[in-house]
This record gives C-alpha cells, sequence and structure tokens, in this order.
C-alpha cells in the first residue's frame, strides 16, 4: 500500500484488531448488500440515494456506486424535478466530491464523478447560464487548493486542463501562465509546471497570440535562473531541452552552449551540463556542419568524446548509454 | 533477515493467504479490485514457478461468476459493474488457466470494440472516462483473442501518438505530462501494433533511464520518489526498446528485494512499507525481466508469462537481461 510504513502485529494484536473492526466490517457488508439490493432492482428512490452517499464515504473507490447513484439521479431525482433542483442536486454533489477530494486526492472515480455533474448541471434560469457559470467558475479554484496541497496530482493537472478547455467564461490563456509561473517560482522542481507552461505555449503560438521566438529568448532566461539556483534538477534541464527542440536555430544554440559551458566551470561535475552539451554540440554538428566547418566539427565531435568517458565515470548507473552513443560517434567518424 | 534474495515461499504463501482474510474490512474494501488482484496474483505465482499454489477450478468459477451477460463484459466481482479493467484481467487469467473457451469471444470483442471513441482512444466503460491506458487494454485483450484485426489501428495509433511530449514520453489522455505508467501501456500497445516506429526512441530511451534514483529504484516522474511498480513500468519500456542495460540493473535488483517482508511475504511501495499484491507482482515481474535467478521468463509487453505468448505465436522483439544462475 502506499506509503503506509509496515507495523509488526502479533498474533494477540491481530485478533484485537480484527475484533475492533468487527463491527465496521459488519455496518460496511450490510450497506454494501443493502445498496445493491437497491440497484437490482432498479431502486431510482431518494432513500437510495442517501444509501449511496453514506456508502460512498466509507469506500469512495466502489464506482459500482458512483455508477449506481448516478443512474439514480438520471431515473430518479432527475424526473419529476425542476431544473433548479437539479441544480442544487449537483451543486450538492459537487461539495460532496470536493470533501471527498481532500481526503482522496488519487481516486480516479471521484474525480469521474465530478465531471459528470460539472457537466449535467442545467443552464440557468430564464435563458441565462446563470448556474452552469457558477459552478464551472468555482472549479478553478477547487482545483488550485488541490495543487497546493500536493503541486504534481496530476489527476488534478488533467482535471485542470479539462476545466479550461471546457468551461462557459473562456479566460485568457496568458492567465495560465502566469498561474505556471507562481507555481514554477514557487518551486523549480516542479515538472508538472514546466509541462503545463509548454503546452501553454504552443497553443499561444499556434493561434498567433504570441510570437515564438520572443518567447524562446524569455523562457531562456527563466530557465537559466533555475539551471543555477540547481544544477542537478531534472525539471529545468528538460524543459531546456524542449526549449531548443531540434536546434534548427544556429544563434541560440551557440549561445546556450556557451551558457552551460559557463555554468559547467562552476560545476566542473555537473552530470546535466556534461549531458545537455553533449548533446546540444551533437545538433550543433548535425544541423549547422556547413556554417562551421570540418575543422571545428571534428573538434567538437572530439570534447564530446571526452565527456562521454567522463559522464561513464560521473554517473555509472547509466554509462551503458553513454557507451551506446560513444559508439555512434566512433562509427560516424570512420 | 538478510534482504539480498527473493523470498519465493514466504511470496507464496503471502498469495495464497490473500483469500483467506475475508474477515479482514480491508479485503472487502478492496472488492473492486479482486479481479485484478487474481491477475496479479496469478502472474506472480507463474513466473515463481508456482502457478499451482492457487485452486484452477476455483479460479475459473469466481472469472465467470463476474460475468455480465448483459454488457458481455466481466466486473472485478460478482454484481459489480463490468469495466474494460476487470475484463482483461479475466481474459488474461483464462488465458493463463487455459480456459478461454469458457468465454463468449464475440460478445467481448464486440464490447471492447464498443468502446473506442471517434478520437481512437477507449473509454473504460459505459460512462466514458477516456486513457491511454484502455487503449493498452482493448489492444492487448483483442490481440489475446485473437481479433486484433477488427481494430482500427490508425486511430488507435493516432490518438497515443497524439499523448506523446517532447520528452519523449506519453500522458495517459491529449496534454498530459508524460508517466511511466502510461509510457508502459502506450509503448505496449505500439509494440503489439506493431508502429513502435512512432517513437523516438532515443529520447525516451534517455528519460527512462533517468528515472533510475541514486538509491537504485525507479520514479515515474522527474523529481519524484521511487516506487517499486515503477520497476516493472519502466522496465517493460526499456526491455521493448531493448535498452534495460541503460540503468543499474544491480542497483535496482536491489532496491526491489529490499522492498520485501522478508517474515510474511509480500513487496511493498518501498523499504519497510506495507505489502500489497500489487507491487508484489510488478516486483516480480521486475526481477524477472532483470535475469533473476529462478523465475521464468516474463513477457514484458503482455505482463503475462512469455512462453505463454510465444506459444500463441504473439512474441514481440523484446529483449530483457539474460537469466542468471544462482550463485
Amino acid at each position: 500500500m502506499h506509503g503506509t510504513r509496515r507495523t509488526r502485529e502479533t498474533p494477540e494484536a491481530i485478533k484485537a484488531r480484527k475484533e475492533r473492526e468487527q463491527s465496521k466490517l459488519k455496518e460496511y457488508l450490510s450497506l454494501t448488500d443493502h445498496v445493491m439490493a437497491r440497484k437490482k432492482s432498479s431502486d431510482w428512490s431518494k432513500e437510495a440515494f442517501d444509501a449511496t452517499t453514506k456508502l460512498l464515504q466509507i469506500n469512495p473507490e466502489f464506482y459500482t456506486v458512483w455508477n449506481y447513484r448516478r443512474n439514480v439521479m438520471l431515473n430518479g431525482l432527475f424526473m419529476n424535478s425542476t431544473p433548479d433542483i437539479i441544480n442544487d442536486i449537483l451543486s450538492e454533489d459537487l461539495s460532496m466530491t470536493t470533501a471527498a477530494l481532500k481526503a482522496h486526492p488519487k481516486v480516479y472515480w471521484i474525480w469521474n464523478h465530478r465531471r459528470w455533474c460539472l457537466e449535467n448541471v442545467p443552464e440557468g434560469p430564464a435563458g441565462t447560464q446563470d448556474w452552469k457559470k457558477a459552478n464551472w467558475n468555482r472549479e478553478l479554484a477547487v482545483v488550485e487548493k488541490m495543487l497546493d496541497a500536493d503541486a504534481r496530482n496530476f489527476h488534478a493537472w488533467n482535471y485542470r486542463r479539462y476545466v479550461l478547455a471546457n468551461t462557459p467564461e473562456q479566460r485568457p490563456e496568458t492567465a495560465e501562465l502566469a498561474y505556471t509561473t507562481r507555481k514554477i517560482e514557487a518551486n523549480f522542481s516542479n515538472f508538472s509546471a514546466w509541462h503545463q507552461r509548454s503546452k501553454v505555449y504552443v497553443s499561444l503560438w499556434e493561434s498567433g497570440k504570441l510570437n515564438k521566438d520572443k518567447c524562446i529568448e524569455a523562457e531562456l532566461e527563466l530557465v537559466k535562473n533555475a539551471m543555477y539556483t540547481d544544477p542537478n534538477d531534472q525539471s529545468a534541464w528538460l524543459y531546456h531541452r524542449w526549449l531548443i527542440g531540434d536546434g534548427q536555430n544556429h544563434h541560440i544554440l551557440a549561445s546556450e552552449i556557451a551558457a552551460i559551458e559557463e555554468l559547467l566551470e562552476e560545476q566542473p561535475d555537473s552530470k546535466w551540463c556534461l549531458e545537455s552539451l553533449v548533446h546540444y554540440r551533437r545538433l550543433l554538428v548535425r544541423n549547422h556542419a556547413m556554417v562551421i566547418g570540418k575543422e571545428e566539427s571534428e573538434r567538437i565531435l572530439r570534447q564530446c568524446i571526452e565527456f562521454l568517458q567522463q559522464l561513464q565515470t560521473l554517473d555509472t548507473p547509466r554509462k551503458r548509454r553513454y557507451q551506446d552513443i560513444l559508439d555512434r560517434l566512433s562509427v560516424a567518424k570512420q | 533477515m538478510p534482504l539480498d534474495k527473493l523470498y519465493v515461499d514466504k511470496h507464496v504463501a503471502y498469495i495464497k493467504s490473500l483469500g483467506e482474510n475475508k474477515d479482514d474490512l480491508t479485503y472487502h474494501l478492496t472488492a473492486h479490485l479482486r479481479m485484478n488482484a487474481i491477475y496479479w496474483g496469478l502472474t506472480a505465482l507463474s513466473i515463481m514457478k508456482h502457478k499451482d499454489a492457487l485452486d484452477r477450478d476455483e479460479m475459473i468459477e469466481y472469472v465467470m461468476s463476474c460475468w455480465d451477460d448483459e454488457a458481455g463484459a466481466f466486473g472485478p466481482h460478482p454484481d459489480h459493474d463490468p469495466h474494460i479493467l476487470s475484463t482483461l484481467s479475466a481474459i488474461q487469467i483464462l488465458t493463463m488457466q487455459d480456459a478461454l473457451y469458457r468465454v463468449d469471444v464475440p460478445r467481448v470483442v464486440k464490447f471492447i470494440l464498443s468502446l473506442q471513441q471517434p478520437s481512437g482512444v477507449f473509454a473504460g466503460d459505459s460512462f466514458g472516462e477516456i486513457d491511454t491506458r484502455f487503449s493498452y487494454i482493448a489492444v492487448n485483450a483483442l490481440s489475446l483473442l485473437g481479433h486484433l484485426h477488427e481494430l482500427d489501428v490508425d486511430r488507435t495509433v493516432q490518438y497515443i501518438l497524439a499523448c506523446k511530449n517532447y520528452d519523449g514520453g506519453f500522458g495517459n489522455v491529449i496534454g498530459a505530462e508524460s508517466h511511466s505508467g502510461q509510457v508502459f501501456v502506450c509503448v505496449a500497445a505500439l509494440a503489439i501494433l506493431d508502429r513502435l516506429d512512432v517513437i523516438d526512441e532515443e529520447m525516451l530511451g534517455w528519460w527512462l533511464a533517468e528515472r533510475q534514483l541514486p538509491n537504485g529504484g525507479l520514479n515515474g516522474r522527474p523529481e519524484k520518489l521511487e516506487d517499486v511498480c515503477y520497476s516493472f513500468w519502466v522496465l517493460s519500456a526499456l526491455a521493448t526498446l531493448k535498452k534495460i542495460p541503460w540503468i543499474d540493473s544491480d542497483k535496482l535488483t536491489a532496491f526491489i528485494l529490499s522492498a520485501q517482508d522478508p517474515e510474511n511475504g509480500g513487496i511493498a511501495d518501498r523499504p519497510g512499507d506495507m505489502v500489497d499484491v500489487f507491487h508484489t507482482h510488478f516486483g516480480i515481474a521486475g526481477l524477472s525481466l532483470l535475469g533473476y535467478p529462478g523465475l521464468e521468463d516474463l513477457d514484458p509487453v503482455y505482463c503475462m508469462p512469455a512462453s505463454l505468448i510465444e506459444a500463441r505465436g504473439l512474441r514481440k522483439g523484446w529483449e530483457a537481461l539474460p537469466r542468471r544462475t544462482a550463485a
């Protein structure tokens, strides 16, 4: 079980625990039987609905009961209800899942139920979209709380992207950029935030709202800060690699190589400096051999070989990977 | 007790004991995972060469008691709703027990194919949660059932490809961050569909190799903690790319072994934690791919005994480490 420490229980302790658990177990099993019997008889009543609430509070992983709960709503509670009552029922379920997520932030089924509720909220009174807007607008605040508690929770990030894409009142994507800046500044190691940032940028570039070249320049500055703050943190190096991409821009590639060389002087044993330099120098030779000339290309590849040999002793778990690259470099030279 | 060897007998006893905990609350709270748990237990036992430790007939009867005749699929437990997750586990169990003849194959195939969405991804059930996990499950199940030809391969691959990130990895939906578990399912699905050509092998191999932490364990994403279950997920993808040597296998072996409970059996997520059948299975699966002595070969693409997959003519071109002989 994830993150639960093992305790040694004596046989007496196990017996005592099981005895203590007996009443809970009995209650759980009889509640389960009760709900399943109602489900079997297609019971769509309020009593059935309340029974699922009780059962799901004990066991939010019981997805069959979430399914049943939705069917009770669709076939029962909603049938003779006005839209404002339906809105109340769904708003209450959204509150219930907020509480459930606080206790169980990684249970897929709770997140799924939340989406279903959100998607089924009626538009609003008298031709407005007021209910829909009110419920969707609350979602970003909820998901931000979840990401404050665990900034790497991928369920929460996925849900965030889902809300941003589907909310009736779209906000500018630059607001999401600002959010990732906040998350990254709070913790440079938050790769989830870097990842989100890369997705937002791609979208902004594709729609022509931001200029790619200008953004890249600014981003290289930001990521340099992170690299200097902790040169062992993978997040920044991965993001850097995204910014450089296939290295078609000779100017950027050359100046980034120079910047990393500078960092390497300060941190001569930095694996990430060495590894990145090998990668970027190989890109330089591959894409810009005409510009830099044959002699310089050969010098750069000799440097790569040197660095790869150094990496083999610095980063022994991955020495075979460095060897494979070395082998390829020497084949290319022949 | 020293943690430098695999306590096979203890783990066999632990897995056998799991069905005997019916007075335990946790046993009942995890009923929704029962079918998966049986698959994990049976696969781990098979890899440890103790497949017969669990009663075959009883197991087959349990699986069949989870058949939902309305949907034409399996739930995880009698009276629980059918889902693609439990349906694959049921098919895997019946395949391992040589009892697929018990299944109404055309109906299961129909159920699985009905879950494919216009985008190419699969839903888990009629409620519509989508995930590349479900795409893999569909591909794996259709392949085991001999009905892969009915799948719209291009559309399936298209969605998986749309989940590929610049780091070479894959997320569970379009836009999601790369995660070792999703890398396993996406790479394995592409392997079964003979479409590994769409993978950026160098980039992904690098990303996977960087999952290993100084303590030997593997994490699921950059700057996260190690966990035994990632041993299999990362190793499966590395095996498919023929790059297991890109990580330190001795250190990973030692890490998995250190997460055992040497007294009561079972393997935990990390040393000193509570064991469970999920981590026991993925730990042993990882050890098999690492060539640990005395274990059966595991197929990293299907996560089932390799001999079985080979006999069905389904083996893909993966490479595990050679089986070592005990010192």
